[in-house]
C-alpha cells in the first residue's frame, strides 16, 4: 500500500527562537486596579486615558465571556503578564536598539523589508515599540507614522487621538476589547493627509517574545479625502508551553475617496490565544482591503468589520486560514452597510489538516437606508484529512429590498478528477496534488506584496512524497 | 407562562445578530397523536397535534398536512423510514395564528425522504426540522416555498444530520417577502466524521419586495469528514432587472410584472407536489387557480 500523501504543517522555526527576559521588566500577571494604574502611571497617561483605562477595566469585570466560537477556557488572563518596561527608548536608527531585540528583528528580516520595499517601519517588542522609523521624503509629505504613546503626548496630534481612540471599538464591545482599553500598550499611529498617495508601503511588525505574557498593542490610521495607504502588519511569537495572549486593536478611519489596503500575515506560535478585533469606518467612495492570513496561534477569533458608512463606500476582503496539528483557528470577516451604493465582496479560503479546525464565520448587514447596496461572498475550504475540521458559519440580515446579496460556499477534498487530469498530462501524483493545493490558495496569495506572497508558499509549502493510500 | 429557546443554531455564532435561537411561550395545550398508517393520508390540521409516520422496509408513504390552527399550536411529526422505503410529507402552513411546527426524521439504508414544506402568509410560524441520515444512501429533499406579506413572521432551522455512508441531502428554499415582514432561514448541513461519499447542497432565493422587510439567511456547513462534497449559496435582492425589461418589451406592465415574478419563485417549490389537486389547492389559495393565466 502506497504511503499517504502528506502535506507539510507550516515551518515555524524562523519564528520560534527566543531570548531570555529580565522578569524584574515584568508588572504582576492578571487584571487588577492597581496594575491599571501601575501601567498608566508607567506610560504617562493623560487623564482622560487613565480614566478610559479604569472604565474599561469595570466593563471588563462585568462583561461575560463569548459563549460561541471555540473554547477559551485553558486561557486564564489572571496569569497573563499584561505590561513588560521597555528595555529602552524607542529608538530612529537600528544601531540604537538593543542587541538582542535588535537580532530578533534582522532574524524576521525586518530592516531588510524596511531598506528594500518599505516606506516606514515600526516594530514593538513586548509591550513596546523599540524602533520606529519613516523615510524623509515620506515624513515630508505630511505623512505620520509613529508610535500612538508619542503621538498621544505630542500637541498636533493628542487632540486626534482622544477623539478616536476606542470609538470605532469602544470598550464595551466585547470581553477582549474591554481588557485592551485596560492595559493596551505600543502600537502604531498613522495620518496621510489629504491628496496624499503613498505608493510604498509602511510596515509595523509585533514581536511577543516573553512566556506567559500579553500583547495589547493600538493601531490607529486615519486617511483623509482622496488619499492612499498600503499599511502591513506582521505578529510572531516563540513557541513555549504556557498560553500567551493577543488583544490587540486596529481602529481605521478611510476618508472621503480615500483607500486603505490593510494586509496581515498572522503566525504566533501554537501557544498563542489571537483574539484580536479589527474595524474600519469608511466614508463616501472609500474603501478599505484587508488581506489576512492567518497561520498561527492555538486559537484564534479573527473577523476584520468594516462599516460603510458614507455612500458608494466598498470593502473587500480576502483571506486565507490554514489550521494544522493544535489549532482552532476561527476567522472571517463582518460587513455593515450603513449608507447607499455600497458594496461588499469577501473571498476566502481555508485549509484543514492534522487535526486542525478551522471555521470560516462571517456576517452581513444590509440597513434600510442602505438602497442600492451589493455584496457577494464567497468561501471555499479544503480538508486535506479526515481527523480534521472544517465549518462555514455565514450570515446576513438584509432589511432592504433594494439590494442584491449573493452568497457562495463549497467545501471538500482534492478531487480524483483533477488529479487524474493532471496525470494524464504528465505529471506524477504527487506533482499533480501540490500543485492544486497552491492553486487553491493562488488568489490569495497575489493579492500579498511580493516578500509575503514568498513567505506564505513557504507557510504553505507542500512536501510530497509516496503516492496516494 | 414560562419562556423556551427553540430553533437553536447547531453552532451558535455572533450574539448580535439575533439568530442563535428564538424565544417563545411554552406551549402548554394539549396534544393528540394522530399515527398515519394508510400508503396516502390527507389531514387538515386545526389544533396541537403529534403525527407519527413510520414507513416499514420497502414501503411507501405519502402526507398532506394543510395546517390552518385557529389557536396557537404546536405541530410535530416524527418520521421513520426504514430500509429501502420512501417517504413523502407535504406541509401547507394556512393559518395566522402561532404555529411551532417540529419534525424530526431518522433514514436508514437506502431510505428516501422528501419534504415540502409551504408557507401562505403564515402568520407567526416556526419550523424546526432535524433529519438524521443515519442509513447508508440515504437522501433527504427539502423544498420550502414561503408567500410573507404584512407583519407575518417566519422562523425555519433545519438540520440535515449526514452520518451514514454515501447520503445525499438536497436543500431548496425559495420565497417572497411582501409589507413589513420578517424571515430567519437557517440551514445546516453537518457531515459526521465517517460518512464517506456524502453529498450536501443548500440553495435559497429569496425576493424583497416589501419597504420594511428583515430578511436573515444563515447557511451553515459543519465538516469532520475529508471525503464529502457541500455547498450552499443564497441570492437575496429585488427583482432582476434584466427581467423586468425583457417583460416590459412584451407589453406587460410592472404591477404584473412583479406579480409574475413573485408567483414563479413559489410556484417553482409547489410544482415539486405530484398531486394535482394538491397543486391546485395551493394556487387557488394564492389567487392563481389557474397556474398558466
Amino acid at each position: 500500500m502506497g504511503e499517504k500523501t502528506y502535506v507539510a504543517d507550516i515551518d515555524r522555526s524562523r519564528y520560534d527562537f527566543r531570548f531570555d527576559e529580565d522578569e524584574s521588566s515584568f508588572l504582576g500577571s492578571g487584571l487588577t486596579e492597581e496594575i491599571v494604574r501601575e501601567i498608566s502611571q508607567e506610560k504617562g497617561d493623560p487623564e482622560w486615558m487613565r480614566d478610559l483605562r479604569l472604565h474599561s477595566l469595570d466593563i471588563y469585570n462585568k462583561i461575560k465571556m463569548v459563549n460561541w466560537g471555540p473554547s477559551i477556557d485553558e486561557l486564564d488572563v489572571d496569569r497573563i503578564i499584561t505590561y513588560i518596561r521597555q528595555k529602552s527608548r524607542m529608538n530612529t536608527d537600528w544601531n540604537d536598539v538593543p542587541e538582542d531585540i535588535k537580532k530578533t528583528f534582522e532574524n524576521l528580516g525586518i530592516p531588510q523589508a524596511e531598506r528594500e520595499s518599505l516606506a516606514g517601519v515600526g516594530a514593538q517588542y513586548d509591550s513596546e515599540l523599540v524602533y520606529h522609523n519613516v523615510r524623509k521624503e515620506v515624513a515630508q509629505s505630511g505623512v505620520v507614522y509613529t508610535d500612538l504613546e508619542s503621538a498621544m503626548h505630542d500637541e498636533r496630534y493628542a487632540e486626534m487621538i482622544r477623539s478616536h481612540f476606542m470609538k470605532l471599538v469602544p470598550p464595551t464591545d466585547h470581553k477582549f476589547a474591554a481588557l485592551h482599553g485596560a492595559v493596551w500598550s505600543g502600537g502604531s499611529f498613522v495620518y496621510v493627509p489629504k491628496g496624499v498617495r503613498l505608493e510604498i508601503p509602511l510596515q509595523s511588525y509585533f514581536r511577543l517574545n516573553a512566556k506567559g505574557a500579553g500583547q495589547f498593542e493600538h493601531t490607529l490610521i486615519i486617511l483623509e479625502e482622496d488619499s492612499y495607504l498600503h499599511f502591513i502588519e506582521g505578529c510572531s511569537a516563540p513557541k513555549y508551553y504556557e498560553a500567551g495572549l493577543h488583544a490587540g486593536c486596529v481602529e481605521l478611519y478611510v476618508g472621503k475617496n480615500a483607500t486603505l489596503r490593510y494586509s496581515t500575515i498572522e503566525n504566533w506560535s501554537k501557544n498563542m490565544y489571537n483574539l484580536n478585533t479589527k474595524r474600519a469606518l469608511v466614508s463616501q467612495g472609500g474603501k478599505i482591503e484587508w488581506v489576512s492570513g492567518s497561520f498561527g496561534s492555538h486559537v484564534s477569533y479573527l473577523y476584520p468589520m468594516s462599516i460603510l458608512n458614507g455612500e458608494g463606500a466598498r470593502a473587500e476582503f480576502t483571506g486565507i486560514t490554514f489550521a494544522g496539528e493544535g489549532q482552532n483557528l476561527d476567522t472571517g470577516a463582518k460587513m455593515v452597510h450603513n449608507a447607499p451604493n455600497t458594496s461588499s465582496y469577501m473571498n476566502t479560503k481555508s485549509i484543514s489538516k492534522s487535526g486542525g479546525i478551522s471555521t470560516f464565520r462571517s456576517a452581513v448587514v444590509v440597513k434600510p437606508e442602505a438602497h442600492g447596496s451589493k455584496s457577494s461572498v464567497s468561501c471555499e475550504s479544503l480538508m486535506l484529512d479526515s481527523i480534521s475540521r472544517s465549518d462555514t458559519v455565514p450570515a446576513m440580515d438584509i432589511r432592504t429590498k433594494f439590494a442584491d446579496i449573493g452568497h457562495e460556499a463549497k467545501i471538500g477534498r482534492i478531487s480524483d478528477e483533477s488529479v487524474f487530469y493532471l496525470m494524464s498530462r504528465g505529471m506524477s501524483e504527487q506533482e499533480a496534488k501540490a500543485m492544486i493545493v497552491r492553486g487553491f490558495a493562488d488568489n490569495v496569495s497575489k493579492e500579498l506584496p511580493l516578500e509575503y506572497a514568498m513567505e506564505m508558499n513557504n507557510l504553505i509549502g507542500l512536501e510530497m512524497h509516496g503516492s496516494i493510500g | 407562562m414560562s419562556m423556551i429557546k427553540l430553533n437553536k443554531l447547531p453552532v451558535p455564532t455572533f450574539s448580535w445578530l439575533g439568530v442563535n435561537d428564538t424565544q417563545r411561550e411554552a406551549d402548554a395545550s394539549d396534544i393528540k397523536t394522530v399515527t398515519l398508517d394508510e400508503e396516502k393520508s390527507e389531514s387538515e390540521v386545526l389544533q396541537s397535534t403529534a403525527f407519527e409516520i413510520t414507513a416499514r422496509s420497502g414501503e411507501i408513504k405519502r402526507a398532506v398536512m394543510f395546517i390552518d390552527p385557529t389557536d396557537k399550536a404546536s405541530i410535530r411529526t416524527t418520521v421513520k423510514a426504514e430500509n429501502s422505503s420512501a417517504v413523502t410529507l407535504v406541509q401547507v402552513f394556512e393559518g395566522k395564528a402561532q404555529t411551532m411546527a417540529k419534525l424530526d426524521a431518522k433514514l436508514s439504508d437506502d431510505a428516501r425522504f422528501e419534504l415540502i414544506q409551504i408557507f401562505l402568509e403564515p402568520g407567526d410560524a416556526l419550523s424546526d426540522i432535524n433529519t438524521t441520515l443515519g442509513g447508508r444512501k440515504s437522501v433527504f429533499t427539502a423544498n420550502i416555498g414561503y408567500l410573507l406579506g404584512g407583519s407575518d413572521k417566519l422562523d425555519i432551522n433545519l438540520l440535515a444530520d449526514h452520518l451514514g455512508r454515501k447520503t445525499n441531502s438536497q436543500i431548496a428554499a425559495k420565497g417572497v417577502m411582501n409589507g413589513s415582514s420578517e424571515k430567519i432561514f437557517k440551514g445546516t448541513i453537518d457531515f459526521a466524521k465517517g460518512c464517506c461519499g456524502a453529498v450536501g447542497a443548500e440553495n435559497e432565493d429569496v425576493l424583497l419586495m416589501g419597504e420594511k422587510v428583515k430578511n436573515k439567511t444563515v447557511p451553515l456547513i459543519l465538516c469532520a469528514e475529508e471525503d464529502v462534497q457541500g455547498s450552499h449559496g443564497a441570492s437575496i435582492g429585488r427583482v432582476d432587472e434584466q427581467h423586468i425589461f425583457y417583460m416590459q418589451s412584451r407589453g406587460l406592465p410592472d404591477e404584473k410584472i412583479v406579480q409574475l415574478m413573485a408567483f414563479s419563485k413559489i410556484a417553482q417549490i409547489v410544482d415539486t407536489i405530484s398531486d394535482e389537486q394538491i397543486r391546485q389547492r395551493i394556487y387557488n389559495k394564492i389567487g392563481r387557480g389557474n397556474k398558466n393565466e
